[in-house]
């Protein structure tokens, strides 16, 4: 019995022995390899009942972008292109100006100052406001509405706005309508978003 | 090769820094004064102009509206309501009470963002 057979007995032993007679088994992915990152991850959290404390970031941070990146693609994905460079219809102040000042003194009319009834009375003309502009059909336009409503004891205010956009297309409409006890004032902002 | 990425719009309008800006410019315009009818106007046009060359200096692609209303304060009733029609994931607002012994300020800030 030499120990010379040492070759021959190996298989025998089996100390390792998938090294020489089957390819070698891979080694599990590093976790700070690129691609392996998001499947560790997927693996740690498919099948377990503890929660994963924390996972070391990689050591870039491009997997870390995979959410951004999916919404960006979703986004690309979604828009043909329609070669328009304009919306087809440019908005026109003066008529939602009539309908704004028409919804203003339909539900105005006849209120008297109230606090309570105020508060919710400024949320659902706003809402209406939105509801009557978004009627018109201005395609490719984003609204903001703004409604003020103050009481009259005296004293004074004022109101100033300024803006930063894009002067061929976006518009702006105000609206005021004024009683004994108090102010109404409704601003609609319509700004054209490729 | 990678598309360029607009990080401004994926994350959102930041109200935080927005909010901080205009702060700051309220507090040099009205800070210490008192209401005063002749100079009113050119307060508010002074706070909206302000607040409006700072934001853009930040460079984010974003539209900007300010609006300012400054109440001389008494007893009264003030109620406010926005309503906006925009994408939720980029367009943002901010709004900033600043008040001191004679005055009340409301400045809002909308923001809508520009997809280049």
């Amino acid at each position: 019995m030499e120990k010379r057979g040492r070759g021959g007995r190996v298989p025998a032993h089996q100390p390792a022995p998938q090294s020489s007679a089957t390819p070698r088994r891979d080694r599990r992915p590093s976790m700070f390899e690129k691609e392996s990152y998001a499947q560790i991850l997927r693996e740690r959290l498919r099948d377990s009942l503890h929660e994963v404390q924390y996972v070391e970031p990689p050591l870039d941070e491009s997997t870390a972008d995979l959410g951004k990146e999916w919404k960006s693609a979703l986004a690309r994905l979604k828009f043909a292109n329609t070669y328009r460079m304009e919306p087809p219809k440019k908005f026109q102040a003066h008529s939602v100006e009539t309908k704004v000042q028409r919804i203003l003194k339909d539900n105005l009319k006849d209120v008297k100052y109230d606090d309570k009834v105020f508060s919710r009375l400024s949320l659902e003309l706003a809402d209406c406001i939105m509801s009557v502009v978004k009627e018109f059909g201005y395609q490719r336009y984003k609204f903001i509405v703004k409604v003020l409503l103050i009481q009259k004891t005296g004293q004074a205010i004022n109101v100033a706005s300024q803006w930063i956009w894009d002067v061929a297309w976006d518009s702006w409409v105000a609206a005021k309508h004024e009683t004994e006890t108090y102010v109404a004032l409704a601003l609609v902002f319509a700004l054209y978003c490729e | 090769m990678e598309e360029y990425q607009r990080h401004c719009d994926e994350v959102g309008f930041n109200a935080e820094e927005a909010h901080n800006i205009v702060k700051e410019c309220i507090d040099g315009v009205l800070g210490g004064e008192d209401y005063d009818h002749t100079n009113i106007n050119q307060w508010t046009a002074s706070i909206v102009e302000q607040s409006l060359a700072h934001l853009v200096k930040l460079g984010k692609a974003y539209k900007y509206i300010v609006t300012c209303a400054v109440v001389q304060r008494s007893a009264y009733g003030f109620h406010t309501a926005n309503s906006c029609f925009w994408d939720t994931t980029s367009d943002g607002t901010c709004t900033i009470r600043w008040e001191n012994r004679t005055m009340n300020c409301i400045v809002n800030v909308f923001a809508i963002a520009i997809v280049l």
